[in-house]
C-alpha cells in the first residue's frame, strides 16, 4: 500500500499518530501535526510503502516534527525536528517543514547507519549494475543523478553511497532528491513531467524544491546494486562534456575523502573501498550542459561493460 | 502501548537479555528507544550478545543494532588512541596516567563495559602535578574546552579539576581532577589516599586505575554529585550495577568495600547507591550488607527515604514520545540538582554562583 493511495485526509491522519513506512532499509515511524508538511511529503514519498500497524516491525528511526514553543507557535510559527525526543537542528519556519525533514532524517542516518560504508556520492543503477558520483556539494552530482533518473536510471540515492562491506554491494535509499537554485530551473526544463515538490525559497541552502524518485525506483529499493562504473562530476559553465581516467590513488581520495563514516568504519572501510577502485573504472567528468553528460555517460557505460 | 512504564521492560530485558525475544514488537521498539536515549543501546547490545540472543533476532534490527556496535568499537578504539596520546604528552615527564571512571572500566576490560560508550578521558594527578600536566597537554595542542572566564575561575577555584581541555584537531574532551569531590564539598574525602592505592593497568607502561573498592567508591560519588540525571542517571546507575556484580565474585569483596568507605568518609553516599541499586535495577546485594551499609551511613531514616523516592522518580526513563516532563518529576529533578550543588558547596557561594547561572542562561 503506498502513501499516495491514502487520501490527504487519511495521512494527516495516520501521520498525527505516526506514520510507520518503509524507505531502502529503514522503517521509519514519523509523527506531526504539522498542516504545511502534509501536501509536499504525500506528492515526494507518493511511491513509497506505508505499514499496517498490523503487522508491526520495529523502526529504525522516530522522527518529529513539532510546533515552535512559546510565542514561537504563533509568531512567526516554527517547526522542529526531533529523533528520539532529541533535537540537533536549529527550527525552521513552519512552511520550510519538509525541507527540514529531510536535512534532519540526512543527520540521523548519517549518524546512525552505521553497518553501512557510507560515502558521500549520488547513485544510480542500470539494473544490477551502479554508477557512483561521488562529488562535493556544488559538484553537481543531484542535478546529474535526477537527470540520469529521468532518462530512466534506477535512483540509488543523491546523497549516500550505502555499501554492505561483507558484501561489497549498494543498497538503494530512493528519497527524493534536493535541487537547488537554478537546478531546478534546469530540470523542470529538461523533463516537463518531472515530478518536482514545492519551492521552498530562501532556506540554508539558498532556494530549494525536491524530485519524486521514479515509481521504478522504489518499487526496486530492496534491490541492491553492485558499484561498477564512478564518475566525479564537475559542473563547469559551458564546457564541454569529457571524461578523463582518474589514477587509482587519487580514485582512493576522492571515494573516501567527504564520506560521512569512513574513518569509523577501519580496516573494513579501507578494504571496501580498495576493491571498489580495482574493479570499476574511475574518470573525472567534467560538463557545461546536462544533455550533453547524460548522452556522453549513456554511451561510455554501454561501451564500459562490467568487469 | 503499554500501562507499564517505558524503564520497566528495558530494565527486565537488561537483566535478562533472553526475555526481550518473547517481548511484542511494540516493547521492543519502545525498549530500544529508551535504550538508545541513555546511550545504552550499544551496551545492551553486548548483553544480548552474551546471552546467545543477537542470532534469534530479525534481520532489519540485526542490522540497527549493528550500525550502533560499529559506533562504540570505534568510541574505545578512541579512547585508547586519546590514553596513547596523552602518555606521548607526559612522556619523560614522570607523570602517571591514572584513569577514572569510563577509560578505566575499558583499559581494564571489565565486563560491564562492553558497548559502554565513554566520551571523555578522565585523569587523575596529585594536586602538585597538575599545572605540568596541563602544560604538557597545552603544548600537544590540546586548548581550554570553556571559554568563559567565571568558568574558568569557577573550576579552579572549587572544584576538584581543572577546566576541561579540548584537543584542537580531534576535540576529544579531556578532564584533569586532582581529587573526586570538588575542594568546597561537603563530603571530605581525601585524594592522596587514593593515590596510594592506585594499580597497574596490565599490559600497558604506566597506565593506572583507582584500586577496585576506590573505583566503585568514584562511581558511587559520581552518582550524587556530578551526574545531571538527565538521560545519564541511569547508565550511571547501571554502571554501579555491573560493578557491584563483577566484583562481587572476588572474596571479600563487600568487607573490603564496606571498610574503604569509611576510611574515605563515603559511607553516607555508597549507602545511598546500594539501595538504590538494590530497589531500582534489583542488582542482588546481600541482605546483610544492605543492613550493614545502612547502619554505616549518618544519614536520618527521613533523608534516606526521601533521596530513594526522588532517585527511582529521575532516573525511571520517560516516554520517548512524551517531550514534556511531568511536574513531579520536574520537582524532583530540581530537587537532586540543588542537593548535588548543596553538597559541593557551602550555601554563601552557592547562592552567587546559581544565580550566575540562571542569569546566563536567561541572556542566552
Amino acid at each position: 500500500m503506498k502513501i499516495g493511495e491514502l487520501s490527504a485526509i487519511e495521512l494527516d491522519q495516520r501521520l498525527r499518530s505516526g506514520l510507520m513506512w518503509r524507505v531502502g532499509p529503514f522503517n521509519v515511524r514519523l509523527r506531526t501535526a504539522i498542516p504545511e508538511f502534509i501536501a509536499p511529503f504525500h506528492r515526494l514519498y507518493a511511491h513509497h510503502r506505508w505499514l499496517a500497524p498490523s503487522a508491526p516491525e520495529v523502526m529504525h528511526f522516530h522522527p518529529t516534527l513539532h510546533p515552535g514553543t512559546g510565542l514561537r507557535r504563533w509568531w512567526r510559527p516554527q517547526v522542529r525536528f526531533e529523533l528520539d525526543g532529541l533535537s540537533r537542528q536549529a527550527p525552521f519556519p513552519r512552511d520550510h517543514a519538509l525541507p527540514l525533514f529531510e536535512w534532519g532524517f540526512n543527520h540521523g542516518i548519517a549518524s546512525r547507519a552505521h553497518q553501512y560504508l557510507m560515502l558521500h556520492a549520488a547513485v544510480v543503477a542500470r539494473g544490477a549494475q551502479a554508477l557512483l558520483l561521488p562529488g562535493i556539494p556544488g559538484s553537481g552530482k543531484s542535478t546529474l543523478c535526477a537527470a540520469l533518473m529521468l532518462h530512466g536510471w534506477r535512483l540509488l540515492s543523491d546523497e549516500f553511497a550505502l555499501i554492505a562491506p561483507a558484501t561489497g554491494l549498494l543498497h538503494p535509499l530512493p528519497r527524493p532528491i534536493a535541487l537547488k537554485n537554478e537546478a531546478i530551473d534546469i530540470i523542470a526544463a529538461l523533463d516537463p513531467a518531472a515530478r518536482l515538490g514545492p519551492v521552498f525559497p530562501k532556506t540554508r541552502k539558498g532556494r530549494v524544491a525536491h524530485l519524486q524518485p521514479t515509481a521504478a525506483s522504489v518499487a526496486t529499493e530492496e534491490e541492491p546494486a553492485r558499484p561498477t562504473w564512478v564518475v566525479c562530476p564537475k559542473f563547469l559553465p559551458k564546457a564541454k562534456a569529457e571524461l578523463t581516467p582518474v589514477p587509482g590513488d587519487f580514485a582512493f581520495l576522492r571515494l573516501s575523502g567527504n564520506a560521512f563514516n569512513y574513518e569509523m568504519k577501519g580496516a573494513s572501510g579501507f578494504a571496501t573501498v580498495a576493491r571498489m577502485i580495482r574493479s570499476c573504472p574511475i574518470q573525472d567528468l567534467t560538463f557545461g550542459d546536462l544533455t550533453a553528460a547524460v548522452a556522453l555517460l549513456e554511451a561510455w557505460t554501454r561501451e564500459t561493460p562490467p568487469p | 502501548m503499554s500501562d507499564r512504564s517505558p524503564g520497566t521492560d528495558f530494565l527486565t530485558a537488561w537483566r535478562t537479555p533472553e526475555a526481550f525475544l518473547s517481548m511484542t514488537v511494540a516493547q521492543q521498539d519502545l525498549l530500544l528507544r529508551v535504550a538508545r536515549q541513555h546511550f545504552l543501546l550499544a551496551a545492551f547490545d553486548a548483553r544480548l550478545e552474551q546471552a546467545g540472543c543477537r542470532e534469534a533476532l530479525p534481520v532489519p534490527l540485526q542490522a540497527m543494532l549493528e550500525g550502533i556496535r560499529v559506533f562504540a568499537t570505534e568510541r574505545e578504539r578512541a579512547i585508547r588512541w586519546e590514553i596513547n596520546r596523552i602518555q606521548r604528552a607526559f612522556h619523560g615527564t614522570g607523570l602517571p596516567v591514572i584513569l577514572l571512571k569510563g577509560a578505566a572500566y575499558h583499559l581494564r576490560a571489565l565486563p560491564m563495559a562492553k558497548g559502554r560508550i565513554t566520551r571523555d578521558v578522565d585523569l587523575l594527578l596529585p594536586a602538585a602535578d597538575l599545572a605540568l600536566a596541563e602544560q604538557c597537554l597545552l603544548a600537544q595542542d590540546w586548548s581550554a574546552a570553556l571559554s568563559d572566564p567565571y568558568d574558568q575561575h569557577y573550576y579552579r577555584q572549587w572544584m576538584h579539576e581543572i577546566p576541561p581541555l579540548r584537543h584542537r584537531r580531534r576535540m576529544s574532551e579531556l578532564d584533569l581532577h586532582h581529587a573526586i569531590v570538588p575542594r568546597t564539598s561537603r563530603l571530605k574525602t581525601d585524594a592522596t589516599r587514593l593515590l596510594q592505592a592506585i594499580e597497574p593497568v596490565a599490559g600497558c607502561v604506566d597506565v593506572w586505575t583507582l584500586c577496585t573498592e576506590d573505583l566503585v567508591l568514584h562511581a558511587v560519588v559520581h552518582l550524587f554529585h556530578d551526574g545531571d540525571f538527565q538521560g545519564l542517571g541511569l547508565r550511571d546507575l547501571l554502571d554501579l550495577d555491573g560493578l557491584f556484580q563483577h566484583f562481587a565474585t572476588q572474596e571479600d569483596f563487600w568487607a573490603r568495600l564496606l571498610n574503604r568507605a569509611a576510611e574515605l568518609n563515603l559511607s553516607r553516599p555508597l549507602d545511598h547507591a546500594l539501595h538504590g541499586c538494590a530497589r531500582i535495577v534489583r542488582t542482588p546485594i546481600p541482605p546483610e550488607i544492605l543492613r550493614a551499609a545502612r547502619q554505616a551511613s549518618p544519614a536520618s531514616r527521613m533523608s534516606r527515604r526521601m533521596l530513594g523516592h526522588l532517585m527511582e522518580r529521575v532516573i525511571a526513563p520517560r516516554h520517548p514520545d512524551e517531550s514534556h516532563v511531568d511536574p513531579l518529576t520536574a520537582l524532583a529533578r530540581s530537587a537532586l540538582y540543588l542537593r548535588s550543588h548543596w553538597l559541593r558547596m557551602p550555601l554563601g557561594l552557592l547562592i552567587p554562583h546559581l544565580a550566575r547561572k540562571w542569569a546566563r542562561r536567561w541572556h542566552s
